[in-house]
């Protein structure tokens, strides 16, 4: 009798557990729902006020979402403005200095994470430092020097700038992902007599892909979203990249806020498409690069 | 033998990065610092004459406007450092269980960190729009205020409107770092602790906050970092204004440097800054490693 009173006891309160846990469960998505609903708010504002023509834009009573949606503002932003020439300006110089970016830091990066040098330490301290180094203090002098070497109000300008200043982010990155490679691949080269060059370049880079493509990704993001030295160094319209050129309409087409609207859609859609493709690695990067730095 | 060879391959290889970050980095700095030790004002004649340490002690113990943007800066850094940490240690504790969809409420979560700077603070000045901002709008349906609030040109909020923005911008990688941090915490404490009667405020200050300490300090370090010395968001929403109310730091500086035409008096700023970012970072780093030490 006692036997079968505590298994129906036990299975009550298992039964009372799982409503319980269920119940937690519920809760949680309740409140993550509202907590995304309210996170994302804004970014679903910027979507639907670019695909709500004019006077809805602006009338009395707002909508959550388009009533006739139209794509409308899109096209006079792309037919109407200098937006193709800022994308494409800013295609150029966000791709030019990540691939200037990543070549230059992997070898740093393969360096400081498998060789023993002297200087090994102040090298590793000096990626940290100068990523600490504020862009608006380093904005003033280099303005001056840019001046001075007559690169003003040019693209190489901001290209090298970029470059430099991905570069410890990235081989502070990078130098992860070479750690985690087994050593006793190289060992094995090595003792095949390939040159120590050879090695990194036909063993150990293929097997750092995914650290390559999230460096790649995250120097390309940078270079497409950078505003600072943007505003410094260009001048002629014409330069101008997607950032400045919006930020620019401001003055341009004062309260023209379906032109702004739709110019960031088109600014954010590419690095969004990155996003989503590459989350996994992105997030990777992000805890390599905070946790470790 | 080998390893002299390897050593000598190592310099090889860090000699591209080192070259472009001396010439970038450091030359700059240096460059720097003889530029705020010269006249270097674009009004006045003869730029390159040396003055001294007079920008320093015009900023220091003259300059007003200086002292109350050092002011202004520590309360948007701090804001938006503390109010980013609360956001994403919050939903890291709600997504730190067995839960269907996790990853896909991190990376829902995450995206605002991806949106381009530039595109956030036009967003949010659309936003805080007082005629046609849908902020206004819902308080107004709502009933909550009777007439729109002036959320970036009324000098008493502007502050707290551009720290939204921040946190807003902030709060997605302190999430990301701190949900990984708690996922580190040992199941089996968590279980052990409920058996021995622990309440779950208890599990939570005892169990799972010592655990988070150190992730905690450097996140919020960085944070704090980026947002000391962050130009965009304020620039674009305010431009420092109305009537200075929002007048950080960098902004102060680009004033000073493009719109005074005083590049000198604006290096010297900057240095003070860097100065005043190393100091945050040492003493956070000290701390960090105390703590450590006793733990």
């Amino acid at each position: 009798m006692t036997a079968t009173t505590t298994t129906r006891m036990e299975s009550v309160t298992l039964l009372r557990q799982r409503y319980r846990r269920a119940f937690i469960a519920l809760l949680a998505y309740g409140v993550l729902a509202v907590a995304a609903t309210v996170a994302l708010f804004p970014v679903f504002w910027m979507a639907s006020s670019s695909l709500k023509p004019g006077p809805e834009l602006f009338a009395r009573d707002m909508t959550l979402l388009p009533v006739n949606w139209t794509l409308e503002n899109y096209r006079n932003v792309w037919n109407n403005t200098n937006f193709p020439r800022y994308f494409w300006n800013s295609f150029q110089v966000a791709a030019l200095s990540t691939i200037l970016s990543v070549v230059i830091s992997m070898y740093a990066a393969y360096a400081l994470a498998r060789i023993q040098f002297a200087g090994r330490y102040a090298f590793g301290l000096l990626m940290l430092v100068t990523q600490m180094f504020p862009h608006i203090l380093l904005v003033l002098p280099l303005f001056l020097i840019i001046q001075r070497i007559g690169l003003l109000n040019t693209h190489a300008a901001l290209i090298i700038a970029y470059t430099a200043f991905s570069l410890p982010f990235t081989i502070w990155l990078l130098r992860g992902f070479f750690e985690s490679i087994p050593e006793e691949l190289e060992e094995a080269a090595a003792i095949d007599g390939a040159s120590q060059l050879m090695t990194f370049h036909r063993i150990i880079l293929p097997l750092a892909g995914p650290g390559l493509a999230a460096v790649t990704m995250f120097g390309f993001i940078r270079g497409w979203n950078e505003f600072l030295f943007a505003l410094v160094f260009l001048q002629s319209r014409e330069l101008f990249t997607l950032p400045i050129g919006l930020a620019n309409f401001q003055e341009e087409y004062t309260f023209r806020w379906d032109l702004i609207m739709a110019g960031a859609g088109i600014i954010t859609l590419p690095v969004l498409f990155l996003f989503l493709l590459m989350q996994r690695f992105i997030v990777q990067g992000l805890l390599g690069g905070a946790v470790k730095g | 033998m080998y390893r002299r060879r390897r050593a000598r391959f190592a310099y090889f290889l860090i000699l591209p990065s080192l070259i472009v970050i001396t010439l970038l980095d450091l030359y700059p700095v240096i460059e720097g610092v003889f530029v705020s030790l010269q006249n270097q004002n674009m009004m006045r004649p003869n730029p390159e004459a040396y003055v001294g340490l007079r920008h320093y002690t015009r900023a220091l113990f003259e300059d007003i406007v200086f002292w109350s943007s050092v002011g202004k800066t520590l309360i948007w850094t701090a804001g938006s450092v503390i109010g980013g940490y609360i956001v994403a240690l919050c939903l890291a504790l709600l997504l730190d269980r067995e839960l269907q969809g996790r990853n896909f409420f991190r990376a829902l979560f995450l995206l605002p960190w991806v949106i381009p700077d530039v595109c956030t603070a036009l967003l949010w000045k659309w936003l805080y729009g007082d005629e046609f901002g849908v902020i206004n709008f819902l308080l107004l349906q709502a009933g909550l205020i009777e007439t729109p609030v002036q959320w970036l040109a009324n000098p008493d909020m502007a502050m707290g409107s551009v720290i939204v923005v921040q946190i807003w911008k902030l709060y997605p990688v302190m999430f990301v770092v701190l949900l990984a941090a708690l996922q580190n915490v040992p199941r089996e404490l968590h279980e052990a602790a409920t058996i021995d009667g622990a309440t779950t405020r208890q599990a939570f200050w005892y169990i799972t906050l010592p655990f988070i300490r150190s992730t905690s300090v450097i996140i919020t370090l960085l944070a704090s970092i980026w947002t000391f010395q962050s130009f965009d968001v304020v620039y674009l929403l305010t431009g420092g204004g109305p009537s200075g109310a929002t007048r950080i730091l960098p902004t102060l500086i680009y004033e000073k440097a493009f719109w005074g035409l005083e590049m000198g008096y604006a290096t010297a700023l900057g240095l003070l800054m860097l100065v005043c970012l190393l100091a945050i970072s040492v003493a956070y780093l000290f701390v960090y490693r105390t703590q450590r030490g006793e733990a």
